[in-house]
């Protein structure tokens, strides 16, 4: 198929898109509680990067047109009132059951979690190391978690053409984005950002999503976001954290490093944090090893 | 001529009876006449009412068109719709204007579908009016006739437009079924899921919504504010329900230098009798100390804003 064919089947895909398997249980669980607290609210779905797009969605649809755009789970959680998030997160898991469950895919969904995860973890604890104000690590937290979001449609609605993808970069020892524009006409980035597009994200969320493997050629308003969620993204590949397909990763360069003013070894400083907050994480979803 | 006449004041379902005679037992529905433009907001039993009046009083002079506002789609504010005598009559053009909720089902669909066989003898199919609906979010909009309104989101369960109507220098805001928003997270440091982001997060989002809020009602000539509470009832159990308290919708109304607020959504267990003395003490208690006007709202009654009396 052409790039625009698969692109069509991106954006059909999208409405019907369901929560992740490995979250989807949790989700019942917290929202089908009355007595739910908020955090445990936020905690759900700041842990499914579907979810979280829908939730963040629906706050700017409703809210916004141009201009401001709201990025923040918990002002979103504020504005919107419990009952409407929890209803809202509870009809994007039902529609898991619609999913066909027979069809193989590429991608294991429960690697692709882990590794969305930990991007958009390693994400935040750089950006609290390197001393970004409070009320703006939230982004980029959500920018990390969602930067592969386009993996889920490609995955799902084009999984025999995905299949071939992945087994075209690992034959060849191509990062995965290279491989899915030849076979596909279209990488993750850009059907990444057709979700953007449909979810009415704009600045440093879609920033991230389209450019964290062009971040060279970034030169929007959101450079610290991309390039941080570019290098948290090569440090979840490298330590081999979930798997998202990506065996052969582009590496960042010393440059991105000293634009974002921070060493290299403070992914080192960082590592602890990380896994720990993943394994707080997997205790909450209550997921074995 | 700006009126507002009030054809329902109850919250959460119609309670007829000997008990709420003088503020009437009829869920929300607000008729404003702006010069010749006629606004219904909700759609609440009150609105059989203003139907058989419009029959009655309007259509001799020509077909019945209206905008009807609805504030959103929980059932005390859409129950009269398939009681609306103009819907049945040809020549009746309304255009139905509200908020949708997160689900994909369209306006049309939500209020529409009252009028299906399982809770209606007639389908939407087969009425006779030609109605338009759209759905709305924050914006502004020319009614025509020179009225404009203005839309706000507020703070309820499901998702719920204030509106605020200005005709010739003069304006009219309903600002229900809402609550103050307030931080849900957890402010207190010795909480053990306390974070400290979300507790800076969550008082900024807060206190930045409630002025927007202010910022809406600023200078109205009449608001109608959500009021099912006192502040004892609001803190002991009824937080998070999407109801105000009257001390906020009074406090609200005194901080945006409101004129006139109607105490409104009152609770179906409230008797008359127990929303005379509410009306009292609210006037007693806040006389000489604020210029806002206030009283319990009564279904029937209609409140000028502008122009000789109606």
């Amino acid at each position: 198929m052409a790039g625009s064919d698969n692109k069509k089947a991106v954006r059909d895909y999208i409405s019907r898109m369901p929560s992740l398997p490995v979250t989807v249980s949790k989700v019942l669980e917290v929202c089908n509680n009355p007595k739910t607290s908020p955090i445990d609210l936020d905690k759900v779905i700041q842990l499914d990067p579907v979810l979280m797009g829908r939730v963040l969605k629906l706050i700017n649809s409703a809210y916004y047109g141009l201009g401001t755009q709201v990025t923040s789970l918990a002002r979103a959680i504020i504005m919107l009132g419990i009952n409407t998030v929890k209803n809202l997160a509870l009809s994007t898991a039902v529609i898991d059951r619609f999913v066909d469950k027979g069809a193989f895919h590429a991608l294991n969904m429960d690697g692709f979690w882990r590794h969305s995860l930990c991007v958009g973890v390693t994400a935040k604890h750089l950006a609290k190391r390197r001393g970004v104000e409070p009320t703006l690590i939230e982004e980029y937290f959500a920018a990390g978690l969602l930067h592969d979001i386009g993996k889920i449609p490609l995955n799902n609605a084009l999984a025999s053409e995905y299949v071939r993808t992945m087994a075209l970069a690992d034959h060849e020892r191509i990062p995965l984005f290279l491989a899915e524009k030849r076979v596909l006409d279209l990488d993750h980035s850009e059907a990444g950002f057709v979700v953007a597009e449909s979810w009415k994200f704009s600045g440093a969320i879609a920033d991230a999503i389209a450019f964290h493997h062009t971040h060279e050629s970034y030169h929007g308003d959101h450079g610290d976001v991309v390039r941080t969620v570019a290098i948290a993204n090569y440090f979840a590949n490298r330590e081999g954290i979930g798997f998202s397909g990506n065996r052969y990763p582009d590496k960042p360069g010393p440059e991105v490093y000293g634009l974002l003013d921070m060493e290299k070894s403070m992914l080192e400083e960082i590592e602890d944090q990380v896994q720990a907050d993943i394994e707080k994480a997997k205790v909450f979803l209550k997921l074995g090893a | 001529m700006f009126t507002l006449t009030i054809w329902g004041s109850r919250g959460s379902m119609p309670t007829p009876g000997p008990d709420t005679v003088l503020f009437g037992g009829n869920t929300a529905c607000l008729e404003i006449r702006a010069g010749k433009k006629l606004v219904i907001i909700d759609a609440g039993s009150g609105i059989r009412g203003l139907g058989d009046k419009l029959v009655r009083e309007d259509l001799k002079h020509g077909p019945i068109e209206a905008d009807i506002f609805i504030t959103h789609t929980h059932w005390d504010h859409i129950m009269g719709f398939p009681m609306f005598t103009p819907i049945y009559i040809p020549g009746t053009k309304l255009r139905l204007h509200g908020p949708i909720t997160y689900e994909e089902d369209s306006l049309e669909k939500v209020i529409g579908s009252q009028l299906s066989y399982r809770y209606w003898p007639v389908r939407q199919d087969e009425l006779a009016a030609k109605i338009e609906y759209e759905q709305i979010k924050e914006t502004t909009m020319e009614l025509g006739e020179g009225l404009t309104v203005k839309t706000k989101y507020l703070n309820h369960p499901v998702l719920c437009l204030g509106y605020r109507f200005e005709y010739e220098g003069k304006s009219i805001v309903t600002a229900y079924d809402t609550e103050p928003f307030r931080n849900v997270f957890p402010s207190d440091p010795a909480d053990p899921s306390y974070d400290e982001a979300y507790a800076i997060e969550g008082d900024k989002a807060a206190l930045e919504e409630n002025e927007k809020l202010f910022q809406f009602y600023r200078g109205a000539d009449l608001m109608v504010h959500d009021s099912q509470y006192t502040a004892k009832e609001y803190h002991s159990g009824k937080m998070g329900f999407g109801h105000s308290s009257y001390e906020f919708a009074i406090n609200a109304a005194h901080r945006a230098s409101v004129k006139q607020v109607l105490l409104f959504h009152h609770d179906p267990n409230r008797s008359d009798a127990e929303l005379q003395e509410l009306e009292l003490f609210y006037q007693g208690k806040t006389e000489g100390r604020t210029g806002v006007r206030l009283e319990m709202a009564r279904e029937g009654r209609t409140w000028q804003v502008q122009g000789d009396s109606a």
